[in-house]
């Protein structure tokens, strides 16, 4: 049901071909888009009814993202459900912008990671003091179309969530395209007002399982990317001839579809039964370690079926003209966000030995 | 005129050394995208000045006249220094068969021109039915008065938007019993009514090529190259040289390079499993070119490469993904960022060396078609 309906909503839209007038237009989201997926209640699919949602947890929403990722839409779909409601609902579900997130009235962004001097990764240094932030953050995805951030910064007694406006005075915002046309950014605080909206250790442990939550419903939506990409790239192969012959019909091509396609299967059986299993898990280590095993398998499959897809379409497939290059593109910067397939399974090893080592 | 060949080769790669370090413009060193001639006409001036546009051509068609040894120094040292081919499909491709094939009038009037850069060539083989399979091209050109008449249409033509003439295989004679046959290598004028050009974005959004039709476009009888109806065994003998070049280790190496400096800025080597990779690409690019200086070293001894040569590039293009692929996991969360990325104070443009790893295992006949190539023509295997 929940399937229909979403595959319907993104099909009347307009596909992947909407998604990529959106990209050429500003690379960034369609407003109208937000209020109808908002109406069908996809960003409160999570959230508990009490508190205005569906209450009907991950596994819906990795339906839905699958559906996202099958067209590529650039709606913020996963970063809402997974990081703005998963902060909130667990932090102030009884605040006001829960229900103007739910409505698609309004869209914010995460912030918590930190660029360090060698670019990479650093620890956390961002600090909130007297209402005001100092400091900065990296790699925050919607930042050019929120309307606001929700900073995890450092206060005087732990870790906060705060609110800072998008227009907020002593905020710049530096954004850095990605491959999909989407922009990611780095923002910059010099006494940024922000509003307080939770604080101590309750905000680290709302922000690791809100983590989990974004990185198994991103896995989702690399599952839908990989179907797509294999579905076109088998239309392809089928219909395009060379040597009087559709090239589906060498055996090369045919057993390299066949390992692709059982890649995919196996893609999305696991990150399905991770999603059922996160629902009925309550440790947090637990559920972080089941989201580890949903994008390592969903990121390692997304990039080896989108690029053998480039590799299978021959030159059409490196252009833009055809749709094929727009789910590599995808995959890349799905991949990239909240730790890559490499980055996964070291942390799935980690919680495992540790795991045996409580046993 | 010097004679190249008469220095040692360690003579040689100091002259050639010294040559690009000394002369070689800075701002195009490393370019990530293909230029159009414009961007480095200054260089090609000073280069033909010094008499070293085309290496491989005899010295008495204005070349360097090197042996393959000299040759192969030659574009080591032009890939180590990042100097840029330049618009070099005159040089590589056009110049060779007129050399080998063409009339004493044809080589008189366009040899000069090659070097020169007064025309800039693109070469027009693909067509949209003709890629893998490029014997089926169906390009016409057709006999009248003292023309060709051109009519079809090309595609995937690198920079044909940068380019004053089109070297093409066209069909001359439809009738034939096999498609290899009947086949043309026509040289035309790009600038007439009859030819129109359209570039294709490419998915990382670069026009590099683009789709040329013919309508009626004319090109004089004398632009025939070789015999009428053998343009295909033509083409395939330029093949030889190219198939080593194809393979040559420069790209892979490059791109180790970068990904080393990348990943030790970022830190990626405090991790084992990195490491590991990065090692093991490190080594798959030194064995390759051990495999690399054996054909060399047939091609300095005068013999032809056979149909084996395929292996070089077929190890060197996925070796080159490899490493890009790499780069991308050491970028961590900027794995999906466009344009250069800061480590310390060197600029590393991941995404473009991955997208520039891509088509390499496409073009230049595909991975698969070389496996093909492989497995008949080495293996003996049946089909
Ligand atoms: C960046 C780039 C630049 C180029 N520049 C030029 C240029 O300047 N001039 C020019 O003429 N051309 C150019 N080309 C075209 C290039 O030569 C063709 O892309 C190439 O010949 C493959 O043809 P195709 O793209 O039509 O793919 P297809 O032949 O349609 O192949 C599609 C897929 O099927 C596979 N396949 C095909 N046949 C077989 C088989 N028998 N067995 C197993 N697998 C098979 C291929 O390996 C590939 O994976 C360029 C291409 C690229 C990508």
């Amino acid at each position: 049901m929940l399937r229909e309906s979403a595959r319907t909503l993104f099909e009347r839209a307009g596909s992947a071909g909407r998604s990529r007038m959106l990209r050429d237009a500003e690379g960034g989201w369609d407003a109208d888009m937000v209020r109808e997926l908002a109406e069908a209640g996809v960003f409160g699919v999570t959230v508990p009814e009490e508190n205005g949602g569906l209450g009907m947890g991950l596994a819906a929403g990795g339906v839905i993202a699958e559906e996202v990722g099958r067209v590529i839409a650039p709606e913020p779909v996963v970063m809402t459900v997974g990081l703005s409601l998963g902060l909130l609902r667990r932090l102030c579900p009884h605040h006001a912008l829960m229900e103007k997130i739910i409505n698609g009235e309004t869209v914010l962004a995460a912030a918590w990671q930190e660029r360090g001097p060698n670019g990479g990764p650093a620890e956390a240094s961002c600090r909130y003091a007297d209402g005001k932030l100092t400091g900065g953050k990296a790699w925050i995805v919607g930042a050019s179309g929120a309307q606001g951030f929700l900073v995890v910064a450092e206060g005087d007694a732990g870790p906060v969530l705060v609110l800072a406006e998008a227009t907020a005075d002593a905020l710049s915002i530096d954004k850095r395209t990605q491959a999909d046309g989407s922009s990611m950014g780095e923002l910059s605080f010099s006494s940024t007002p922000a509003e307080q909206l939770a604080e101590g250790p309750a905000v680290r442990d709302a922000l690791n399982e809100a983590i989990s939550d974004a990185t198994a419903l991103t896995a989702a939506e690399l599952v839908g990317v990989s179907d797509s990409a294999f579905e076109i790239t088998l239309e392809y192969i089928k219909t395009r001839e060379q040597f009087d012959k559709p090239i589906g019909s060498f055996q090369i091509i045919q057993h390299r579809a066949v390992d692709l396609n059982v890649m995919r299967e196996v893609a999305q059986a696991g990150v399905r039964e991770v999603l059922a299993q996160m629902d009925s898990e309550t440790d947090p280590k637990r559920r972080a370690k089941l989201a580890s095993r949903a994008k390592a398998r969903a990121a390692t499959a997304a990039k080896k079926i989108t690029r053998d897809a480039i590799q299978l379409h021959g030159a059409v497939g490196y252009t833009d003209e055809f749709d094929i290059g727009l789910y590599l593109n995808r995959a890349l910067v799905l991949s990239a966000w909240l730790g890559d397939d490499a980055y996964h399974r070291r942390i799935w090893f980690d919680a495992r030995e540790e795991e045996g080592a409580v046993q | 005129m010097t004679d190249w060949n008469t220095l040692s080769d360690a003579e040689f790669r100091k002259e050639v050394r010294g040559f690009f370090e000394a002369e070689y413009p800075e701002e195009l060193r490393n370019l990530p995208h293909r230029p159009k001639f414009a961007e480095i006409e200054h260089w090609h001036v000073k280069l033909h000045a010094k008499g070293w546009v085309a290496p491989a051509w005899p010295a008495e068609f204005g070349g360097m006249g090197l042996n393959a040894a000299k040759l192969l120094i030659f574009y080591e040292e032009q890939q180590r220094w990042g100097v840029n081919r330049g618009r070099d499909m005159g040089i590589q491709m056009v110049g060779p068969l007129i050399i080998k094939f063409g009339t004493q009038d044809q080589k008189d009037y366009w040899l000069p021109r090659i070097l020169s850069c007064e025309d800039i060539w693109c070469q027009g083989y693909s067509e949209p039915g003709a890629g893998s399979d490029l014997a089926n091209l169906r390009t016409r050109a057709e006999a009248d008065g003292k023309d060709f008449v051109i009519n079809g249409q090309k595609i995937w033509t690198t920079m044909a938007h940068d380019a004053s003439h089109i070297f093409m295989l066209v069909r001359t004679d439809p009738d034939t019993p096999k498609k290899q046959q009947g086949i043309s290598f026509l040289l035309a004028p790009m600038d007439q009514a009859g030819v129109d050009v359209r570039t294709i974005t490419t998915l990382s959004g670069e026009t590099e090529f683009c789709e040329v039709f013919f309508d009626n476009a004319r090109t004089p009888k004398e632009n025939l190259v070789g015999e009428l109806n053998k343009g295909w065994t033509m083409a395939k003998a330029l093949l030889s040289f190219e198939r080593i070049f194809i393979g040559s280790p420069s790209l892979a190496q490059n791109a180790l390079v970068q990904l080393e400096s990348f990943a030790r800025g970022r830190g990626a080597f405090d991790d084992p499993v990195f490491r590991d990779r990065f090692a093991q690409a490190a080594l798959d690019v030194e064995d390759h070119a051990a495999l690399y200086s054996r054909f060399a070293d047939q091609l300095k001894r005068g013999e032809t490469l056979g149909a084996d040569v395929s292996m070089l590039k077929i190890w060197v293009t996925e070796c080159f993904q490899r490493i890009t692929e790499l780069m991308i996991e050491a970028a961590g969360p900027d794995g999906g960022t466009i344009g250069p990325l800061q480590v310390g104070n060197v600029n590393v443009d991941v995404l473009a060396s991955f997208y520039k790893a891509r088509p390499t295992t496409i073009y230049g006949g595909s991975n698969e078609i070389q496996r093909n190539i492989l497995s008949k023509a080495v293996l003996g295997l049946p089909g």
